[in-house]
């Protein structure tokens, strides 16, 4: 109400009688929570965004647990995986993207060295159970996830130990057995997770029997058929398939004598398989690929798909590579290679709009090699799988991996995968859906927009260099001790702290102090995200200061 | 004690580490009332949307209070808080003329002396009060070395009448009475030095500051206060209304103004120059004349355009040459330094692990 004074003064804060709100413009302020760019490119499903923050108020435990609320296996993917993240980053545009693997492999291996528990309980004795089949990551990820639904798994696993091509594949200059053991262990080892190893889907146990008495099967077999190859008809006697070169170098430390060798394809396995070579002697190792090398013009479905620094490292050993080429034709002697013709190769659009591979006639040269090794992927083994096998994968019809009412695919097996981070992202998702199913309902994806670069105000984020691993140098560099290092600490938190906070309040009070109104209320005196900050719409002119001010793009104008 | 010592301890007590903001209520408060800052000045008053002259005051506010009186001469920021019968002031306030704030202030300090009262007197006034109309009281104020911080809200122009040119207004800049056109290209004469004028009082401290870096203007705000006797501070406090910029923009135009040298961030005692914000990556003067209508001539194809534009760069490189505005190293309290944020806060009050 109104108090009239007698003369010409006014009691003090009065004129908050007088609600200026109601002279706002047509829009006001609102809070977003946009999906950070990070989190929408991660394909574990981690919510970066939301680690870095907690690591920023120097909660470090907590950030692995958020960490591991998406992916169990950090140190894992902290290693091996391309961070497609980083490629994402908004700071790039900046000075330099995140190194969010750094500190994702930082925090798993606090973990381990901490032994923080995992955020999961052990599920009643009468909790449905989920049957795996594969212990690679993808089957890792899904029994962990099962846990998180309150539900129990079973994992069938063919070779003698977990790990699947993490343990079989990935060589441990790269991943430590070490590192691997430690985190799988401790994720293999929660209550409700139970693992029997050299049980064999099509031998030991049935897709049909498994889903008479379980939840749900879930197939993450992943890929171990070689795909035929020959190049023009011809296959020398010695043929090598690359994924089985590089299996048998980490049963036994033995590759086939050779001095010059072409390996031919252009994803991790050519990549380990060259860099391994290379380092156990052999003289000239050629990596031929279809593929382009990154660069500013190279589109993203025609960038070679390995690790970034993966590529880096193999430059830096002396792999040569030879970009945007085909191995065309073999030169034999009887049946033994001594030459290959390689030829340039692009893939433009087609008539039908895809693209195709076309070679370039006139290009052609020849190699003088003692063998070439095709690195071109692998297919599904089908045994047990006869009935669900589709041109060689799983190929389930949604990203949830949706086979048919109980069954579902997920990780490589699926044929539209490739890595450790889609892997465990499937896990999670697969697990997603059969909880919903259970429980009446539908699995829900992550709608929200992301936040682009546009919408943050850089002003306020001074410049922070990227932080950099240390590397062995060439010279140190063996079979089993792992190349890149460690951040540490103190660097670790460093880099937390260069996070913008994409989308998401880092309460900054930016909006508070800037607020002419005084229409941005905080409850708090130490605040560190959103929920401390409130409109007080009675006062606000919807004057979109805030929004222009708020660095990170949480406050928006809305129309009315 | 000499005025050295005496300043060595006043640096030492109100300097560079800016204090939290604290005003803790104990109980069960709504919200508003729990802010954990003086509101001095409260919500509801009338300015337009995005002033930057409502900002300035409350932030001066929110350091200066509570123990303060305030001598308000006429303008915006006295019609927009006082719409009888509310005002939203919650200190003493008085407002008696436009050309008397300083004058009023200096019997108010008198008055609190001879009561042997502590109270810190202000006194605030806008661009047309303070370097025009009010400026001959000030400088009696000063003068007579009243214990008093004289504020002035710089919006460039007289714009509680409807953006009349001041002796503040910039070269070339529109107003209803400094037009661009046929014959002129805005405003003809330049904008007053008046922080040298009033620092050639030889008094402890003048200073400028800008709604665009709240820190440093806080920080500013509580070195004044500790020093017994005159001091100002004029803060730079866009007008979106005056300028013609977007609501939105207040910040950023301020901001802008410092980073091209146009709005120079120095702070001198006793007259010579002790402290300057450095500018770490100087932009030219084009990016804060084109958010602003009152520039908008300035980009026409017109030959005498082009040439004022290079007068205000001139002018702009001018300032930097004059105060050092560039070189060194980053530093804390730079323009990037002082913007910067972190979790929590403002980098100085951030949470650590
Ligand atoms: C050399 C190499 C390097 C790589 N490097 C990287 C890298 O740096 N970064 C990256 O992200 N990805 C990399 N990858 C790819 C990555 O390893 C795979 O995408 C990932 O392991 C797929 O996980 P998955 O669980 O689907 O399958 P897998 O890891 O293949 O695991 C499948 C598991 O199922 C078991 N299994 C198979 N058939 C049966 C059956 N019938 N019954 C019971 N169990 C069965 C297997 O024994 C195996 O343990 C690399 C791959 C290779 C080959
Ligand atoms: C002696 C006198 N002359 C003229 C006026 C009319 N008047 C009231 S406010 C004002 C302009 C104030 O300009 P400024 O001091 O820059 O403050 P602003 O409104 O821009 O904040 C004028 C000219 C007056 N009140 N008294
Ligand atoms: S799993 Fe890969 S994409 Fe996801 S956060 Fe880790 S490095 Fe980035
Ligand atoms: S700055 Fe942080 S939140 Fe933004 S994309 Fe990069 S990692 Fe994610
Ligand atoms: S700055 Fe204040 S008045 Fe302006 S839109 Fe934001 S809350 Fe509303
Ligand atoms: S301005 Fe700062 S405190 Fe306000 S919403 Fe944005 S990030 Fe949060
Ligand atoms: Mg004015």
């Amino acid at each position: 109400m109104t108090i009239l004074t007698r003369s010409a003064y006014g009691e003090p804060g009065t004129s908050l009688d007088f609600k200026t709100g109601n002279w706002r413009s047509t829009e006001k302020p609102v809070h977003i929570h946009a999906k950070a760019p990070c989190h929408g490119a991660c394909p574990a499903g981690e919510d970066q965004q939301a680690w870095f923050a907690l690591l920023q108020e120097g909660r470090v435990e907590a950030a692995w647990r958020a960490l591991v609320a998406a992916n169990p296996l950090p140190g894992v993917t902290g290693r091996v995986c391309p961070h497609p993240c980083e490629t994402a980053c908004n700071r790039k545009a900046l000075d330099g993207a995140l190194a969010i693997h750094n500190v994702e492999r930082w925090l798993g291996d606090e973990a381990v060295a901490n032994g923080w528990a995992y955020p999961v309980e052990e599920p009643p004795a009468d909790a449905p159970v989920v049957a795996i089949i594969g212990a690679g990551p993808a089957g890792v990820s899904a029994a962990y996830h099962a846990l998180r639904h309150g539900m129990r798994a079973r994992i069938f696993e063919a070779a003698s130990e977990a790990g699947g091509l993490l343990r079989s594949a990935i060589p441990p200059t790269r991943l430590p057995r070490a590192a691997l053991n430690a985190e799988l262990d401790r994720v293999l080892s929660l209550p409700g997770i139970e693992v029997t190893c050299r049980a064999r889907l099509g031998r030991d146990v049935s897709v049909e029997a498994l889903a008479a008495d379980h939840a749900a099967v879930l197939l993450a077999p992943g890929c171990q058929e070689g795909r035929d190859w020959d190049v023009g008809g011809s296959v020398p006697a010695d043929h090598h398939e690359g994924l089985a070169l590089l299996k048998e170098f980490m049963d036994h430390g033995q590759f086939p004598a050779a001095q010059r060798v072409i390996v031919h394809g252009g994803g991790n396995t050519a990549m380990d398989l060259c860099r391994l070579m290379k380092r156990f002697g052999v003289g000239e190792v050629t990596l031929v690929t279809a593929s382009g090398l990154p660069g500013p013009d190279t589109a993203t479905d025609d960038l070679i798909n390995v690790v970034p620094r993966e590529l880096e490292e193999a430059l830096e050993e002396g792999i040569e590579i030879i970009p945007h080429a085909t191995v065309n034709r073999l030169i034999m002697r009887g049946s033994k290679v001594v030459g290959a013709e390689v030829a340039s190769l692009k893939k433009v659009p087609g008539t039908d709009g895809r693209k195709k591979r076309v070679t370039f006639e006139g290009t052609e040269r020849v190699r003088d090699v003692d063998m070439v090794i095709p690195c071109i992927g692998e297919m599904v083994d089908p045994e047990g799988l006869h009935s669900w096998i589709n041109r060689g994968y799983l190929r389930p019809s949604d990203h949830w991996g949706t086979l048919s009412d109980r069954i579902y695919a997920l990780g490589d097996a699926r044929g539209d995968r490739g890595t450790v981070a889609e892997a465990i992202g499937d896990g999670a998702r697969a697990v997603a859906a059969v909880a919903a199913r259970l429980n009446g309902g539908e699995a829900t994806t992550d709608t929200r927009a992301e936040l682009p670069a546009s919408d943050l105000n850089p002003v306020y984020y001074p410049p922070a260099a990227r932080s950099v691993a240390p590397k062995l140098p060439v010279s140190e560099r063996t079979f089993e001790a792992e190349i890149e290092g460690d951040i540490g600490h103190e660097a670790a938190l460093a880099e937390a702290a260069r996070c913008l906070s994409c989308g998401n309040c880092l309460a900054c009070d930016n909006c508070w102090t800037f607020c002419p109104d005084s229409a941005v209320i905080k409850t708090a005196e130490l605040a560190t995200d959103g929920s401390f900050y409130l409109f007080d719409l009675d006062y606000c002119k919807g004057c979109g200061l805030c929004a222009q001010e708020c660095p990170t793009g949480y406050i928006q104008m809305r129309p009315e | 004690m000499t005025d050295a010592t005496r300043l060595a301890e006043l640096r030492q007590k109100f300097g560079r580490v800016p204090e939290g903001p604290s005003d803790p209520k104990p109980g069960t408060v709504s919200p508003r009332e729990a802010q954990p800052r003086f509101r001095g000045l409260e919500s509801g008053h009338r300015a337009c949307q995005g002033c930057g002259e409502a900002l300035a005051a409350r932030l001066v506010m929110e350091c200066a209070g509570p123990d303060v009186i305030v001598a308000n001469a006429t303008g915006c920021l006295e019609v927009f808080t006082t719409a009888w019968p509310q005002s939203a002031w919650r200190v003493p306030w008085v407002h008696s003329l436009f050309e008397n704030a300083a004058a009023v202030a200096s019997g108010i300090e008198a008055a609190m002396k001879a009561r042997g009262k502590n109270t810190k007197v202000l006194a605030f006034g806008g661009d047309g009060a303070t370097y025009d109309i009010g400026f001959q009281s000030l400088s009696g104020m000063l003068e007579r070395y009243h214990n008093v911080l004289y504020v002035c809200y710089d919006n460039e122009a007289y714009m509680n009448t409807g953006i009349q040119r001041s002796s503040s207004t910039p070269h070339a800049a529109t107003t209803t009475t400094s037009p661009a056109g046929k014959e002129r290209m805005g405003k003809r004469h330049l904008k007053k030095d008046l922080v040298s004028i009033i620092a050639a009082h030889h008094i402890p401290y003048a200073a400028s500051a800008s709604v665009a870096f709240p820190q440093d203007l806080q920080r500013k705000v509580r070195y004044a206060m500790g020093i017994e006797g005159p001091t100002f501070l004029v803060i730079h406090s866009p007008c979106p209304l005056g300028w013609k910029h977007d609501s939105r923009l207040t910040i950023d135009v301020a901001r802008k103004a410092v980073e091209c040298g146009l709005f120079p961030m120095v702070e001198l005692e006793r007259g010579s120059l002790s402290n300057v914000m450095p500018i770490r990556q100087v932009r030219p003067v084009t990016d804060y004349l084109e958010l602003q209508g009152r520039f908008r001539h300035l980009f026409a194809d017109d030959p005498r355009a082009e040439e004022e534009r290079a007068h205000l760069q001139a002018l702009a490189d001018y300032n930097i040459t004059t105060y050092g505005l560039t070189g060194g190293d980053p530093d804390n309290a730079d323009t990037v330094g002082t913007a910067a944020v972190g979790r929590g806060g403002h980098p100085a009050g951030r949470l650590r692990p």
